[in-house]
């Protein structure tokens, strides 16, 4: 066994391929290492200046809440720079996103050059390069037939082989690994602590399971098809599935299939049916004046308040039912995007590094709950407590020839001794919350690895060898 | 001879599993991505529609809207991506569209960002170029290493005839590929009656063919290239798909990386200063009349014509001087977008996209000029509404400003993206050449 492996390894190390995939190895991840510094840097120093402009000027009409930026996004961006960098938060719990960092729109579409990127599209493929000759190749040149006349087992035999690829990827990933830490190490020593390091424990296990199942992968199409270069055209195609074809359309088909109204749907809610209903019942207000029902001007005012009181909290809710519904289409385009094994390590990887829609749903509930605070103590100070929404209603109405301005109610600044008012803190998931969320993508790409190991063992053993 | 030559070639890909394989899983992928951008493109229309019909503006809030691009079925760019309605008043224009909720609200971004498209820009640009490379990988190394060269130019082939007649077997393999692809989701793209193409979307479409063609060609020398470079099949190939991965994934993305690094974006809050700065000379007058407005709808007097008239007029230059910097930033980041594919131009990947989203009217350039016509658009209605306070009735009579969504000319998109022909051309003539070369040269023993 342990010969069979020094044998193919050797194979390997001395291979083109290999000394490309070493290359290629650490230009990007020294590349990953340097982006990270710089975009970190900027993102942390604009995240305390901006935390700090916050805590200067503390107000019972609205306050800031920012997401700090994680320091493993260059394991897995996981789509955090284009969420939010936090919510404006009003009194009863009337949030506006703080749009994110604006990036460069026209720039072309490119995939964020993290770990987690690296190691799905490009180890994957170099996999592939390395595994498709296996037991194809041999069989070609007629080495497998010389091989197995030996007293090797075919199992050990492929076990050895499938071993051997695994540590000829293993080694240029290792070696990626320590550049990009020693890069970030040298700049942010800070972000380099024992929980990093754990983080890029768990990523690298990840790694070796999605990496071993493409092994798996290669050796079954390498035992099924006995001409090498037409095993590498199926897995190739096998890539393009799982790499591409698989998560780039799962978003537009979680659309089609998804029983929640469009953005358009939920748009049109908003604008004729509440703003409608809101005017309506102030002009009913004004019928009711002249019909005399309403006869003071502070019942008016009382009347105009609860009207658009009530229309801010339609408004409130359409845009969290809105939340809600992007969020979902969302966890269904994920969910068919699971199908492949790239999206599964894609999203156990981000579970592994605290990025992606689980870190920042959890960030909202921390907003959510911090509401609650804001609001008691709004209410404490202010004595009660005001809605907002991001749609202000104005109008008027006439009582006996005087003109009463009607204005939406807007909460109310306390310019008394604020010292006491509530900090914001996030809450941090810890690696085992990590485990615990990434638990069915890991269990995924395990079930792929028994399927497709148990594919390729019983192919191979079976697989006429002449 | 040449005829021969070629004939056999093209007999030889024709019968070879690897080419059966190779189209069936381009016309397998093909068809998938096509029925998927379709059934998205239905959707997308059916809001657009809707949303003219129902969402419409009234006399403060212009609401306008970015149709969807009926080539986006096939060349998606970032048709999808950018967003498609856009509100205005004349206190404010936006810098860029966002999805139908509105600005600061809209997610439609967020949620499809990562997701990028199948279409078939993306079957040409990944699937087919890598058909490409299998076809071609071992034209010449095969038969170098199998012994049968020998035996060929043993006859009374020249050797240049010869490799011109493999490269156009192959190439005419290769063409028909493309070909076949392209009717198929053509016709699937027709089949539904929601969809027609005039003959704009004809030109452009052939011409977006004609591209294609000129990208496979640059995979296909690169290919012959190497496949007379080295010996062995299995090297020459490990090399292009090598090459093939450093040029579609890699390069493309150093490009923006580097060009990020080295072109420096304003802040926001630099823009916001900047803002404020232009608008400084007017902003005392503009607090007092905004006090003076405030009062006078306060108590119901009425606001008179000149501080209603001036009202507007203040708001709508503190908005345009607004929008000016937005402007001057917008072209920061054309400029910055712009780097990025001058260093990654030597990828035909990159050639190949910017090129292909100009005639699918579904990149950056569209959405420019829509935005420009945003701008022309605003300028008219922040004229018509001074009549809110100088003219009351001409201001209630005045028609609705009729919007019209820019197009693209196909000449005009020529025009832009001759040097994507040029350089991908370039590249194609080089490493034909260099392939000549070094086959005349070559030991064939």
């Amino acid at each position: 066994m342990k010969t069979i492996i020094r044998k193919e390894l050797l194979d390997h190390l001395r291979s083109v391929q290999f000394a490309v995939l070493l290359t290629a190895a650490v230009v990007l991840f020294a590349a990953n290492g340097f982006v990270f510094v710089q975009q970190y840097g900027r993102l942390n120093a604009d995240y305390r200046k901006a935390v700090a402009e916050n805590d200067r000027r503390p107000s019972t009409t609205m306050t800031w809440l920012y997401r700090e930026p994680s320091p493993l996004l260059f394991l897995a961006e996981g789509g955090e720079k284009a969420s939010p960098q936090g919510y404006r938060l009003s009194p009863k719990l009337t949030l506006s996103s703080l749009p994110a960092r604006p990036a460069n729109f026209k720039m072309p579409a490119i995939p964020e050059l993290d770990w987690a990127f690296i190691i799905k599209i490009v180890f994957s493929l170099y996999v592939i390069l390395l595994g498709f000759e296996a037991v194809s190749g041999e069989k070609e040149r007629g080495t497998l037939r010389l091989v197995l006349s030996n007293p090797v087992g075919r199992v050990r035999l492929l076990a050895g082989k499938s071993l051997a690829i695994l540590s000829s990827a293993a080694i240029p990933l290792l070696a990626g690994f320590v550049i990009s830490l020693i890069v970030v190490g040298i700049f942010l020593p800070a972000v380099l602590s024992l929980a990093t390091l754990a983080r890029v424990a768990f990523l690298a296990a990840l790694a070796l399971a999605y990496l071993s199942l493409f092994t798996f992968l290669s050796l079954l199409v390498s035992s099924l098809i006995p001409r090498s270069s037409l095993a590498l055209l199926v897995l190739l195609a096998f890539w393009i599935l799982f790499a591409f074809f698989i998560p780039d359309t799962s978003g537009i088909i979680a659309e089609k299939f998804s029983t929640v109204p469009s953005e358009y749907e939920m748009a049109k809610q908003l604008g004729p049916t509440i703003q409608a209903e809101v005017w309506k019942r102030i002009a009913a207000i004004q019928d009711r004046i002249k019909s005399g029902e309403i006869k003071t001007e502070q019942a008016i005012l009382d009347e105009a308040d609860r009207a658009y009181e009530e229309g801010q909290d339609s408004v409130r809710k359409l845009y969290d039912d809105y939340d809600n519904v992007m969020r979902e289409r969302a966890g269904l385009a994920q969910s068919i995007s699971r199908a492949s094994p790239a999206a599964l390590f894609q999203y156990a990887a981000e579970s592994a590094s605290d990025t992606g829609p689980k870190a920042e749903a959890r960030f909202l509930r921390d907003v959510r709950n911090y509401s609650r605070v804001y609001d008691d103590y709004i209410l404490k100070k202010v004595g009660e407590v005001v809605g907002t929404s991001p749609w202000s209603f104005s109008s008027g109405a006439e009582l006996d020839g005087k003109y009463i301005n009607l204005e939406s109610p807007s909460p109310e600044e306390y310019t008394g001794d604020r010292s006491d008012f509530p900090r914001f803190s996030e809450s941090r998931s810890s690696l085992v919350d990590g485990l615990r969320d990434g638990l069915w993508d890991i269990a995924g790409l395990i079930v792929w690895n028994i399927l497709l190991a148990g594919l390729a063992f019983s192919a191979f053993l079976r697989t006429d060898v002449r | 001879m040449l005829k021969t030559i070629i004939k056999r070639e093209i007999l030889e890909y024709l019968k070879s599993a690897k080419f059966l394989i190779g189209l069936g899983v381009t016309l397998a992928l093909a068809v998938g991505g096509t029925v998927i951008n379709v059934q998205d493109y239905r959707a997308r229309l059916r809001d657009y529609q809707a949303a003219s019909q129902e969402l419409k503006s009234d006399r403060f809030y212009i609401r306008l809207y970015r149709p969807p691009e009926v080539l986006s079925t096939l060349i998606q760019g970032r048709d999808r991506k950018l967003g498609n309605s856009l509100t205005l008043t004349y206190l404010s224009i936006p810098s860029g569209t966002s999805g139908y909720m509105g600005e600061g609200r809209s997610q439609h971004n967020r949620l499809v960002s990562g997701f990028a498209a199948v279409d078939f820009a993306f079957i040409v640009r990944v699937v087919l170029s890598l058909m490409v490379v299998f076809i071609a990988y071992n034209a010449v190394s095969e038969e170098k290493s199998s012994g049968t060269l020998k035996l060929i130019l043993s006859n009374r082939v020249p050797r240049d005839q010869l490799l011109l007649g493999k490269f156009l077997g192959g190439w005419f393999v290769i063409m028909g590929s493309l070909l076949v692809s392209g009717i198929v989701s053509v016709i699937l793209v027709l089949s539904h009656s929601f969809i027609a193409f005039g003959a704009g979307e004809w030109t452009r479409l052939g011409v977006f063919l004609g591209l294609s063609a000129l990208y496979l060609t640059v995979f296909y020398a690169v290919s012959l290239f190497v496949s007379v470079l080295v010996n062995r099949p299995s090297a020459s190939l490990m090399l292009l798909l090598q090459a093939w991965v450093f040029l579609i994934v890699i390069y493309p993305n150093l490009g923006v990386v580097a060009a990020e690094n080295f072109y420096t974006l304003p802040s926001q809050e630099q823009l916001a200063q900047q803002k404020a700065a232009a608008f400084q000379p007017y902003a005392a007058e503009q607090k007092k009349i905004q006090e003076d407005f405030g009062r006078a709808v306060r108590s119901g007097s009425g606001v008179s014509r000149e501080l209603g008239v001036r009202n507007v007029e203040l708001r709508s230059l503190q908005a345009d001087l607004a929008y000016q910097v937005d402007a001057e930033y917008g072209r920061k980041l054309t400029a910055q977008a712009d780097l990025a594919r001058v260093i990654s131009s030597l990828s035909p990947a990159v050639l190949f996209d910017h090129a292909a989203e100009r005639y699918g009217r579904t990149g950056m350039a569209g959405y420019e000029r829509f935005m420009r016509e945003v701008y022309r658009y605003w300028q008219q209605h922040a004229e018509r509404s001074k009549l809110i306070y100088a003219d009351r009735e001409a201001y209630k009579k005045a028609p609705p400003i009729e919007f019209r969504v820019p197009v693209e000319s196909t000449d005009e998109a020529l025009a832009a993206t001759w040097l994507d022909w040029l350089l991908l051309a370039f590249l194609s003539l080089t490493f034909f050449a260099l392939g000549t070369t070094v086959f005349l040269k070559k030991d064939v023993r």
